[in-house]
């Protein structure tokens, strides 16, 4: 007898994953085999297509004007991400702190230039800076920076970097919040109860508890920084001329499929583009797991680090009751405590109401 | 809203107001515009340029078929195109022939309409029998085969009735490859009270321009002569090609000549290099907003610009309303009266066509009829004609807008129409313009010289032929 390559239980699983499986197919490994196809063949004005092999791969990585989009959106990504990761993480904390009233109001205010298409927010933009009558433009000359042109060679890179933040920033800072609300709330409670300072609950506490989540952003983003388009493309509909062809190279494959009629050269373009964003979330993919495991291990020693940097004037406080003690039994089981894990000492107080305490750190 | 990129040869431009009809249309300001749009050509002005912006082809606006068009037994011919008004001229079409049914769609102005026609002629499917192509763009679809021959059906009877010029643009050898529509002769717009005012006449010569150009810029350092837009590449062509240093040579085949680095070349961009170096000239970018704030407010003082030009403009002129003349092109030789022509377009029709007869008896008719003209001449469309009897007409010289001035009629354009050389478009010029925008930029902003912007277009352009296959000649 025949053993079934698949047993029966398996067999019905095909069936919840086959929706998936055939948008997958059609529409990630059929258009994406067409366009490695496509990558071979040349087509020329004089002589249609012929079989090229790898020749439009070389004229591509032998191409400055290819690479050195690539360098500038490389350039983008190394300032655009850090500087938005570190807003929105300010923004995500004030927001999970509490210490901000109407909260939930400003955090939709937040996330609202994420709601609105890229598209909207460049011409918004483009219209704010528009050399002639953009507003900032106006503003810029009458503080004395005459001549301005943000969509000049010197500052279109910086006007690119802040729409994109601007754009972006609220929908991280979503992430980083949602983040930050997971970190346990006795930790919390137990670097209060000890005294830890605020800005040392956040960085020694909250960050490396949310360290995940950031990789995950930075993998995110840093593809998104690869394939920035839309607002290179919007913002030279208003200024002919401001955005170079191969100013990021999606623009730069745009261009040459759309303008240049070379679609083959294109989709070798497309290919190395996407080996090269494949080659980034495996770095990203292999730090965020290394990066998970030392956050575990990094917060299982967060309470060692905040007793640590109380013990100096003497005895280590250690916390006897309430949740502190919980946490740093439950964190960090290797750390000596005078205290016998076990049930809690019926000496123990009842527990503080977290909101209470919470207003006490406001 | 401006028709933007409307029947020029100006299709970058359409994307600079684009921009503005997108947002416009995002935030419903122009409801009205997309409410009505599916009924109406009128809209097509604000509705295209949102599309082009957006890369969409769908915000097509489609004409309603003539009376006729219900029987059954007409033959259907699809019609692309983007000149406002101009669905009058195909209801005009509809009425008087019961045998055909043209149908306009709107796609998107130049260069829009181009993607979606060559997508659809790769797809082998949903390609026009019939659209308007600008001047330039034709031989990029001649040499693919995409359009057909039009002698056999009839074509050389209607050559006599358009200029030679216009004539040989549509023509290879023996072979007539479009009906030709409009034009864009150029001449010298300029702001008669301003010139005035700086003592300055309309310079006959080029030299005098420039001689021109360094008094009022000395005389006002915050005014100039003029605005010298160098992403502009097919303004800037028009005028090498009314300086005789056209820097392509083209008769079909695969065989091209580009030459934008010999003498004639290097001399008329060394020409606007020197003022451009004492920034004698503004550098804007031409047909824009700004540009036309410019004109108004009295920092521009002319306007070398094209007999469409005032449509564009009339909408910002405000302050210097009345001021405006225009008059012919400034000569290199004197007493010389050489024109030129910036932009315009022909209609071919498709090889595709399952009905290249009818598709061609409407391209004729529309192009090469008093009864067409006589709709297409009027706003919203505007057209400047090709066709003679029209240009003859003295009805239609004496037609002034108030740009052009009241003692200077459209006599100045209907004389340029007849002293333009026909052009020798080089099959790829999307690509050229595609790289223009980004090889001219360093002009505009003073980190490159005209020469240098040349002579790298020079070596882009002559890669991309050969690696296209041409034979290149330099």
């Amino acid at each position: 007898m025949r053993s079934s390559w698949l047993h029966r239980r398996d067999r019905r699983g095909v069936w919840f994953v086959a929706p998936f499986l055939l948008g997958f197919l059609l529409f990630m490994v059929v258009p994406l085999g067409y366009a490695v196809y496509t990558s071979l063949y040349t087509y020329k004005i004089i002589g249609g297509t012929s079989f090229t092999g790898a020749s439009n791969y070389t004229q591509t990585l032998e191409s400055w004007t290819f690479w050195s989009g690539v360098v500038r959106v490389v350039v983008f990504g190394a300032i655009q991400i850090p500087v938005m990761l570190a807003i929105a993480f300010f923004f995500a904390c004030v927001f999970d702190l509490g210490v901000a009233k109407y909260g939930t109001f400003f955090r939709t205010v937040f996330f609202i230039p994420f709601a609105v298409p890229a598209v909207v927010g460049a011409v918004m933009w483009s219209f704010l800076l528009e050399p002639q009558f953009g507003p900032f433009t106006r503003l810029a000359n009458a503080l004395g920076f005459a001549n301005t042109d943000f969509f000049g060679p010197t500052l279109l890179l910086p006007v690119i970097i802040v729409i994109v933040i601007w754009e972006w920033t609220g929908y991280n800072m979503m992430i980083l919040y949602t983040a930050l609300k997971s970190v346990p709330r006795d930790m919390v409670e137990a670097a209060i109860i000890d005294g830890a300072p605020l800005w040392r609950i956040i960085l020694r506490i909250k960050l490396p508890m949310v360290r995940p989540a950031i990789v995950m952003l930075i993998f995110l983003n840093t593809v998104g920084a690869l394939q920035l388009f839309t607002e290179p493309q919007i913002l030279e509909s208003f200024q002919q001329g401001a955005v170079s062809l191969n100013y990021t190279p999606s623009y730069y494959i745009w261009n040459t499929a759309i303008a240049a009629d070379q679609t083959n050269l294109a989709a070798a373009m497309a290919v190395i583009l996407a080996v090269i964003i494949v080659g980034v979330s495996a770095v990203s993919l292999l730090a965020r797991g290394g990066g998970s495991r030392r956050a575990t291990a990094k917060g299982a020693s967060l309470s060692r680090a905040v007793n640590r940097d109380f013990s100096r004037g003497g005895r280590p406080p250690v916390p006897r009751c309430g949740p502190a003690a919980r946490a740093t039994r439950k964190a960090d089981p290797m750390a000596r405590t005078d205290v016998a894990s076990g049930p809690r000492p019926r000496s123990c107080p009842p527990a503080i109401p977290v909101h209470t305490r919470r207003r006490e750190l406001a | 809203m401006n028709a933007a990129g409307t029947r020029t040869g100006r299709r970058r431009s359409a994307f600079a107001l684009s921009g503005i009809a997108a947002l416009a249309a995002v935030t419903g300001l122009a409801a009205c515009t997309s409410g009505s749009g599916a009924s109406s050509s009128a809209p097509a002005a604000a509705g295209s340029p949102g599309a082009s912006a957006s890369a969409s082809p769908s915000a097509s606006v489609t004409v309603e078929a003539g009376a006729n068009c219900s029987g059954s037994s007409a033959v259907k011919i699809t019609f692309w195109a983007w000149v406002p008004g101009l669905g009058r001229a195909v209801t005009a079409f509809n009425q008087t022939h019961p045998g055909i049914c043209v149908t306009q769609e709107d796609v998107g102005a130049g260069d829009p309409e181009y993607v979606a026609i060559t997508n659809a002629l790769k797809a082998g499917s949903g390609a026009p029998d019939v659209a308007e192509v600008e001047y330039d763009e034709l031989p990029s679809f001649i040499i693919t085969k995409s359009v057909d021959n039009l002698v056999p059906y009839g074509a050389n009877a209607y050559k006599s009735d358009f200029v030679p010029w216009a004539w040989s643009e549509v023509s290879q050898g023996p072979a007539v490859y479009a009906i030709p529509g409009d034009a864009g002769p150029m001449a010298f717009y300029y702001n008669s009270a301003l010139l005035a005012k700086y003592h300055i006449t309309p310079p006959a010569t080029w030299a005098q321009f420039a001689a021109d150009a360094a008094t009022l810029h000395s005389d006002d350092p915050s005014a100039y002569l003029t605005n010298f837009a160098a992403v502009d590449l097919q303004w800037i062509m028009s005028l090498m090609a009314q300086d005789n240093a056209w820097p392509f040579t083209y008769t079909g085949g695969s065989t091209v000549t580009i030459n934008w680095t010999g003498a004639k070349q290097m001399a008329f961009a060394q020409y606007w290099q020197n003022m451009l170096s004492a920034h004698e000239l503004n550098s804007t970018t031409d047909v824009s907003s700004a540009a036309f704030a410019d004109m108004d407010k009295g920092i521009d003082a002319s306007w070398l610009s094209s007999a469409w030009g005032p449509s564009y403009f009339l909408p910002d002129a405000k302050s210097s309303l009345g001021d405006w003349r225009a008059t012919a092109l400034p000569q290199w030789t004197a007493g010389g009266d050489v024109a030129a022509n910036w932009g315009g377009s022909a209609y071919p029709v498709f090889a595709k066509s399952q009905h290249p007869q009818q598709a061609a008896e409407f391209a004729e008719w529309l192009n090469a009829t008093t009864a067409s003209w006589n709709i297409t001449k009027t706003a919203p469309s505007l057209l400047f004609p090709t066709y003679v009897p029209l240009l003859n007409d003295p009805a239609y010289k004496d037609l002034n807008n108030p740009l052009s001035g009241t003692s200077d009629p459209n006599v100045a354009f209907t004389g340029a129409a007849s002293n333009i050389s026909a052009d020798e478009w080089p099959p790829f010029m999307t690509e050229a313009l595609n790289e223009a925008s980004t090889v001219f930029a360093g002009v505009s902003n003073g980190t490159q010289t005209l020469q240098k912007a040349f002579t790298s277009f020079q070596s882009v352009l002559v890669s991309y032929a050969k690696a296209q296959g041409f034979t290149v000649n330099t």
